[in-house]
């Protein structure tokens, strides 16, 4: 047999190019299946472990995959924004802690999300180096956010404008990096981090300028009872420092300021129900449970996962079919061979047992290179197909 | 004949070894966060305050084993402190942060605290807030003119609000630590009736002083003056600097204007600005507004000595 193997392995080399053509469309007849299966199945898992430690979401009515997905795993959805009052009122009612969460803005290609330090704990996030957020004007960078921008704690980083041809829109902030998470092999590892006033300043609504009282003529355009009117030059600052951070301040009451959703963490089960309670007839707010919410997007995953499995069949099936083709013309070509074997003194079955060693070793190589594929894929596809599938949804 | 066969034995090797990494890598496991050793759980019961009066009110009304924590240092006004980031990671570890309201201590507008913490102790004790007497307002772009901490922050001045504040410290307190309930219960009932015996006292001054106007050397009396129905007219004098002449020149457009008896100083001015003071008919008073931890006794004795000087200033009662 050992013999019959290595005359099969020889002939396997004499002919790579079509061995390996032949042993590649195996793998992917093989590996199609397999993989598809463990990305979707690790993504399914993926989306529905982070949307299951989240309990409930408060949010304005509308879309509640756009309400779960911008607030959860930070992609951009348009999700029409709640105010602070909402996330203050939710609190009053003793009943649930309400994480407020800012999205909307960039940081260098990374979602800026603006939060309360309550969300730290509640993800289980620590920093690998630094410290957390102390002051406005501070962030924190996701593991991978850190790494892609080679940024860590001291250094800063640039609010990306909202609208880049709009010169009198809000101009970008200088944040100053002031940690860094540790991996969470999620969503959270590719954000930026800042307290919600800092997001609010860096959407413009909130602002610092010198020193009214005390500026020149250059700057003012009138005094009149204790009423300053300045011009154009009054410098504001875009960067938030222990010496300005003083005369940062907001235009109007912060409680009405915008909150894409909050992060609702009832004390207790029945805190829970008589929150939902609450909301069920509430006209403007929904409050969702976004393991539901993925849970059905889970199952469009999977209606579509049948869709493709059928055309990965009837793919597989040609595949076969062409296999069985090549090694049935490969076995006549090979007939003269066959021939001078059998001169040689070997029997018909050595000569089958050497064909049967070449099928073999071919399909062999390709359950494995399918399978080493597939684990792979399962282990460092996950990330993707997540990004792939929430923003295509 | 013996056939050489190391070519497919390194061949089997060498896809075994592939597919034993593989098989590591996609069976290892994600490392999990271990939220027992999260650095941003608070290690201890603590409350930490912004300003000395509410650190006392939480040092009375809390039990013993409740750590009371003040950080401020002493030479510096609390209501003007700037932390520095590590002060406010400090405040961050507090199981409750206890925030005057009204504006007081500029700092936390800025600085990132943890919000499930923070109770203000001041707020719904009034229906709004009084303003200061000079407040720049100005206008830059369309968003019309405003104004930046106009707001009068001395707020337990008002002794009956400052009931208030400490009953929102009771209630936080006892929403924490449930099992304490009779204890905190009992801390604040003491205090409370300390702090309104003062309150009466300063009622009857009120009423024994009628429309009679005093001056203060800083507007820092604004809740004071309304609890009490006390004419209060500020200025802007510092205790422990003398008075230049355009400070004077203002001292007495303010006696032109408003005949006061006694003026109001947050500290014992200069022995000089006492005597040209006296010069004028103008008695000074010292009524320490208590912001800061005081160098001899607590907030108590030094409302006590307060409302004692005033009595005996203005004679309502006689001097001790």
């Amino acid at each position: 047999m050992r013999d019959s193997i290595y005359l099969a392995w020889r002939y396997l080399r004499h002919h790579r190019t079509k061995t390996l053509l032949l042993v590649l469309s195996l793998s992917v007849f093989l590996g199609l299946p397999l993989i598809m299966r463990a990305m979707s199945h690790a993504t399914q898992q993926s989306l529905l472990s982070r949307a299951e430690a989240t309990p409930l979401l408060l949010g304005k009515k509308g879309s509640s995959l756009d309400l779960v997905v911008e607030t959860l795993y930070f992609q951009l959805k348009g999700a029409e924004p709640i105010t602070k009052a909402d996330v203050d009122a939710l609190q009053a009612t003793g009943l649930a802690l309400g994480i407020p969460i800012r999205t909307g803005l960039m940081a260098r290609g990374f979602p800026l999300v603006g939060t309360s330090l309550d969300y730290f704990p509640f993800r289980k996030l620590r920093m690998t180096e630094g410290r957390g957020l102390a002051m406005m004007g501070e962030c924190i960078l996701g593991a991978e956010a850190a790494e892609a921008l080679g940024l860590g704690p001291g250094d800063a980083l640039l609010t990306s404008p909202s609208t880049l041809f709009d010169l009198a829109g809000v101009y970008p902030l200088k944040l100053h990096v002031v940690g860094v998470l540790e991996p969470s092999y999620g969503p959270d590892d590719a954000a930026v981090f800042v307290d919600l006033r800092t997001a609010w300043v860096a959407e413009g609504m909130g602002h610092g300028h010198q020193d009214l009282s005390s500026a020149g003529p250059d700057v003012v355009l009138k005094r009149k009872e204790g009423t300053v009117t300045a011009n154009a030059k009054l410098v504001q600052y875009n960067e938030i420092t222990e010496s300005n951070v003083d005369s940062f301040h907001f235009h109007g009451d912060p409680s009405s300021y915008p909150v894409t959703a909050a992060i609702v963490v009832p004390h207790d089960e029945k805190s829970g129900v008589l929150l939902r309670g609450r909301f069920v007839d509430a006209e403007t707010r929904q409050l969702v449970r976004p393991a539901q919410v993925v849970d059905s997007l889970n199952k469009q995953i999977f209606r579509f996962e049948r869709v493709l499995r059928i055309v990965v069949w009837t793919v597989g099936l040609a595949t076969a079919v062409m296999f069985v083709l090549v090694m049935v013309l490969s076995w006549r070509l090979r007939a003269e061979e066959l021939r001078t074997m059998k001169r040689l003194g070997c029997s018909r079955w050595k000569a089958a047992q050497i064909m049967g060693s070449e099928i073999a070793l071919m399909v062999g190589a390709s359950v494995l290179l399918a399978g080493v594929f597939g684990i792979v894929m399962a282990q460092y596809g996950e990330t993707w197909l997540q990004t792939l599938i929430l923003r295509g949804s | 004949m013996r056939m050489a066969r190391p070519a497919p034995a390194r061949a089997a090797t060498i896809v075994m070894m592939a597919a034993f990494v593989a098989t590591v890598v996609g069976c290892s496991k994600k490392p999990d966060p271990n939220p027992a050793a999260d650095p941003m759980q608070p290690a201890q019961t603590s409350i930490y305050a912004v300003n000395y009066p509410l650190s006392y009110f939480a040092e009375r009304i809390a039990p013993a084993d409740v750590r009371v924590v003040f950080p401020v240092p002493r030479e510096i006004d609390p209501a003007f402190w700037k932390p520095s980031a590590d002060a406010v990671r400090e405040y961050q570890a507090a199981s409750l942060i206890l925030l005057n309201g009204a504006g007081y201590a500029r700092w936390t507008s800025y600085a990132t605290l943890p919000q499930a913490q923070i109770v203000v102790t001041a707020d719904g004790c009034r229906d709004t807030y009084l303003r200061t007497e000079r407040s720049v307002r100005h206008q830059h772009g369309p968003e019309g003119t405003h104004a930046h901490s106009d707001l009068a922050f001395t707020t337990w001045l008002d002794l009956r609000l400052a009931v208030c504040q400490a009953s929102h410290i009771r209630d936080a307190l006892i929403e924490r630590m449930p099992t304490a309930k009779d204890s905190v219960s009992a801390g604040f009932e003491t205090l409370a009736r300390d702090l309104l015996d003062l309150d009466e006292r300063l009622r009857n001054l009120g009423q024994a002083l009628g429309n009679q106007p005093l001056l203060a050397s800083h507007p820092v009396y604004q809740y004071f003056a309304d609890a009490y129905g006390i004419s209060i007219q500020s200025l802007h004098l510092e205790p422990d600097r003398e008075l230049s002449d355009d400070d004077w020149k203002e001292v007495d457009a303010m006696l032109e204007r408003e005949r006061a008896n006694w003026m109001l100083w947050e500290a014992p001015p200069l022995a000089a600005t006492e005597a040209r003071l006296r010069e004028r008919g103008v008695t000074t008073v010292v009524v320490d507004p208590a912001g800061q931890s005081p160098s001899e006794g607590d907030f108590l004795s030094v409302m006590r000595a307060n409302v004692a000087r005033l009595e005996c200033a203005t004679g309502v009662k006689p001097c001790r």
